[in-house]
């Protein structure tokens, strides 16, 4: 019954950090659709990697900022001792690990640019992007079933 | 895990759905209002039907539950909030829908194109900015964003 609960000055940094998440989860959505498509569509294949290039800097950096700000600015007013629960160390796991892959994904989406959206790299860009929406889609099951 | 908590998670994913979704169909736009070629507008178009049965199943789950948490958490259905954000979901989806049909036709007239030669069209590109589509298009994203901020700050209760 948190959220239904909760002080009002918990709204704007859980608004920053929802609005963040749910855009992020779209963006890497169009990545991993962009990328899935591009393997049937090899015509279209350049034009694919390029928006999968451009979502990656123009949405789903800015919005796994805007998730990771709210989310340390809700933890300090939530548990300013730092006694944290289990399911938010979830939330954490798959921003901060999910750095490290979206890094990652960020890298072969270049790569795949300059081989005009053909090769490995191309290949491995909708992978890495749906597994981070399935981390994503956990991560939002940790932060609204609170789990344990 | 409560009953709440699993009204609350798939009220969430239902959120979750339907502004994703609306994240998806608003990059492919974009992408296609750069593009000349009818074959890769009518190509970025199609790969929008998969965010819009995101939006419809996220607008289904968050309705659905959020009617369900609203009797199980003690609001009431009346409660200005609650009116607020069903009028913006319903709102938002009908003036999406509307440019997504719109969209539609400048999709039927791409794939005229195409078996035509494939060769840009003024017309084509004039649909594409029309500066009504485009309203509608962007203003029920923003109704979304509206909507998130009303869930959250839930203003009155």
């Amino acid at each position: 019954m948190l959220g239904a609960i909760r002080p009002d000055s918990w709204n704007l940094p859980l608004f920053v950090h929802a609005l963040g998440a749910m855009i992020l989860f779209g963006a890497t959505a169009t990545v991993a659709i962009a990328g899935f498509a591009a393997r049937t569509r090899r015509e279209h294949a350049e034009l694919l990697a390029r928006v999968e290039l451009k979502t990656f800097l123009f949405a789903i950096i800015p919005s796994w900022i805007a998730m990771r700000v709210g989310a340390g600015w809700i933890e300090g007013k939530e548990f300013p001792n730092g006694d944290e629960p289990g399911w938010l160390s979830v939330g954490f796991a798959v921003s901060e690990g999910g750095a490290l892959l979206l890094i990652a994904l960020g890298i072969l989406a270049w790569v795949s640019i300059r081989r005009h959206g053909i090769g490995r790299a191309a290949g491995a860009v909708p992978v890495l992007a749906g597994i981070y929406v399935i981390a994503l889609g956990i991560a939002w099951w940790a932060m609204s079933a609170t789990p344990g | 895990m409560s009953k709440y908590d699993w009204l609350l998670f798939l009220h969430i994913t239902g959120a979750f759905l339907l502004l994703g979704g609306g994240v998806v169909a608003g990059a492919l736009n974009l992408a296609a209002l750069r593009r000349d070629r009818p074959s890769e507008i009518l190509m970025l178009f199609g790969l929008i039907r998969i965010a819009v049965a995101s939006i419809i199943v996220g607008t289904v789950l968050a309705f659905v539950f959020g009617l369900w948490l609203v009797n199980e958490v003690g609001y009431g259905y009346g409660d200005g909030w609650i009116v607020a954000a069903i009028v913006l979901l319903i709102v938002g989806n009908a003036i999406g829908g509307f440019a997504g049909r719109r969209d539609a036709r400048s999709a039927k007239i791409a794939e005229g194109l195409v078996a035509q030669g494939d060769e840009p069209s003024p017309e084509l590109r004039a649909r594409l900015r029309d500066p009504i589509t485009l309203a509608c298009n962007y203003g029920s994203g923003l109704m979304l964003v509206a909507l998130l901020a009303i869930m959250i700050w839930k203003p009155g209760a």
